[in-house]
């Protein structure tokens, strides 16, 4: 998908945020965040566990206070305009919010009223919801019965029920098995689809961000890479060079004046490789006998943020 | 004021109540057991078990007891509703954060009125109500009481960010309240300093006009010990403070940002 990165003039701004700061005591969570995302756009906040996704979400949906910085949301002041704010935004959380006592068509009923919305307007979307969900069958019954994937899936049916102008999703597939994955997935595919919001999502699974207009990494709070994933991952090379051996230092000592740096996981040495007409068979001969294998891929979002994550190896992004 | 938002909290609690069977039928028996049994006990004490006067005196204590129990259940549960995501869903709703605090308690007042309302009822058909009933008085007192017991509830919760142990609060809250209000024994009998404890609890009151609707013909000391515009202004009075002052400490702690306030 291609789609402008940087926000024309007259696109209308979803979500803007300057020096976004949230401190816990000594702990700096988000540091001096700046986001530009226009609105429709879909973009993903990527980065590891404790790298303070969550904390800049519930800045942002005015749940927790910034220490620092402002921002706005659907053109709502965070910190002045928070009702409005939330009026605007759906939030699925992390954490299931059901009411386990209740039914499927309860829990969508419960969240369309304390929004205010008229009876017929829950029934009504909450049918379409359903459907598109996969859950019309289901809604009689208690959310206790329903699986991890189903009320993940309800969840996020609650979270846009009253058609926000910009929805959150904090890590949609956390906990979840590769089948249920997939399917939330193709539910917020067909959402993207059928109606015009803005989304953004946090996740930890980079290559669930690949069909993002646009990602930012997240590392200890701060931003340090962002783009469209396709140009992220051209920019960062044609190939990624894995080497399994037991005597990694030659193998550096041996490349990387021709490939530059490599990243060291365990006993595997990866490297980038910028040249597409690069020889692999040329360079396998080159080296020594401590090599146990050697593979070479297409790189992907996560080769990028690894990369860019690591302060040794020094990568740049053009941002 | 918005309404809808009000009644789903309201609808999810009398939902909640009517499906937990074992916690309407609790709510019910436990004053049953205090009629039947300790009622039976001290009547026999005070050598009037013929005429059935403690048992009649005991009655308001015990429809205050039913919404005691139900208003602070319903009221503490907000404590209880993080844990299992309801509180995320109520505050990204799009109202202010104090509504929280106004909505829990209304249904709180309701859920107990209900509950309270099925208990006169038993008590109606037990043969312990009945003649020189209030009915206005009596939905008075069942509101105004069911009020201050949710709002008493709330003033705790919004203090409490974890709430481990329900015996704790039960033991140094809900007992001591109704021990120390006129509901087992007239409040002129008490020792001076239980007296003092007795005036201060805005219980007292409650009970104190449940009396005059149902026993307010009944010679002193069984009777009302205060007058009913005295206990309507003092549950009133109490309400609104404690609300006022609930929804305060709750708005300031979710200024400060809400789900650090509720992670504790």
């Amino acid at each position: 998908m291609q789609v402008d990165v940087l926000p024309q003039s007259d696109t209308p701004l979803a979500i803007q945020a300057t020096g976004l700061s949230k401190a816990y005591g000594e702990l700096q969570a988000v540091d001096r965040l700046q986001l530009v995302i226009p609105a429709g756009q879909f973009f993903g906040l990527l980065g590891p566990n404790g790298s303070g996704k969550t904390s800049t979400i519930h800045m942002l949906t005015t749940l927790a206070r910034p220490t620092a910085g402002q921002a706005s949301v659907a053109g709502h002041d965070i910190l002045r305009e928070s009702v409005a704010v939330r009026r605007e935004v759906g939030l699925v959380f992390q954490e299931s919010a059901l009411d386990r006592t209740l039914t499927v068509d309860e829990n969508l009923r419960f969240a369309g009223m304390l929004r205010n919305l008229p009876r017929a307007t829950i029934r009504q979307r909450s049918d379409e919801l359903l459907e598109l969900f996969n859950l019309s069958e289901r809604r009689h019954m208690k959310v206790a019965t329903l699986s991890g994937g189903m009320r993940r899936a309800l969840d996020i049916a609650r979270g846009v029920l009253h058609r926000p102008r910009v929805l959150f999703l904090d890590e949609p597939t956390l906990g979840l098995d590769v089948p249920s994955r997939r399917g939330i997935w193709r539910f917020i595919e067909q959402l993207r689809r059928e109606e015009v919001m803005t989304v953004f999502l946090t996740t930890h699974y980079l290559e669930e961000a690949e069909t993002c207009d646009q990602v930012a990494f997240l590392a200890s709070g701060r931003i340090i890479g962002a783009g469209p994933p396709a140009t992220l991952v051209r920019q960062f090379g044609h190939y990624v060079l894995e080497i399994d051996g037991t005597d990694l230092d030659t193998v550096a000592a041996v490349l990387s004046p021709r490939l530059g740096p490599c990243l060291r996981e365990g006993g595997t040495a990866s490297f980038r490789v910028l040249d597409e007409q690069v020889s692999f068979v040329e360079l396998q001969a080159e080296l020594n006998d401590g090599v146990q294998a050697v593979r070479w891929r297409r790189p992907n979002l996560n080769d990028v943020f690894l990369w860019v994550n690591d302060p040794a190896l020094s990568v740049g992004l053009d941002i | 004021m918005m309404w809808r938002p009000v009644w789903a909290l309201i609808e999810r609690e009398i939902m909640r109540m009517v499906r937990q069977r074992g916690r309407l039928v609790s709510a019910l028996v436990r004053p049953l057991i205090w009629l039947l049994v300790i009622g039976a006990g001290f009547g026999t004490l005070l050598g009037d078990e013929a005429s059935g006067g403690y048992q009649r005196f005991l009655s308001p204590g015990l429809l205050g007891m039913v919404m005691l129990f139900a208003a602070m259940l319903v009221s503490l549960s907000v404590v209880y509703d993080k844990e299992f995501g309801i509180m995320r869903l109520l505050i990204i709703s799009p109202l202010p954060h104090y509504w929280v605090v106004i909505a829990k308690t209304i249904s709180g007042m309701v859920v107990a009125v209900v509950q309270a309302g099925a208990f006169a009822v038993l008590l109606a058909l037990m043969g312990y109500i009945g003649g020189g009933v209030s009915l206005p008085l009596l939905v008075l007192g069942l509101f105004a009481t069911a009020l201050a017991c949710a709002s008493m509830g709330m003033l705790i919760a919004v203090w409490s960010s974890t709430l481990d142990n329900f015996a704790v609060i039960m033991n140094f809250v809900i007992f001591p309240v109704f021990f120390l209000s006129g509901a087992l024994y007239p409040v002129q009998q008490l020792p001076d300093v239980l007296k003092i404890v007795a005036v201060v609890n805005p219980f007292t009151y409650g009970v104190d006009l449940l009396k005059h609707a149902l026993v307010g013909g009944l010679a002193p000391p069984l009777g009302p010990d205060f007058a009913a515009a005295v206990d309507i202004t003092v549950l009133l009075g109490f309400a609104v403070v404690a609300i006022s002052v609930a929804c305060l400490r709750f708005s300031h702690e979710s200024a400060a940002g809400v789900l650090d306030f509720l992670r504790g």
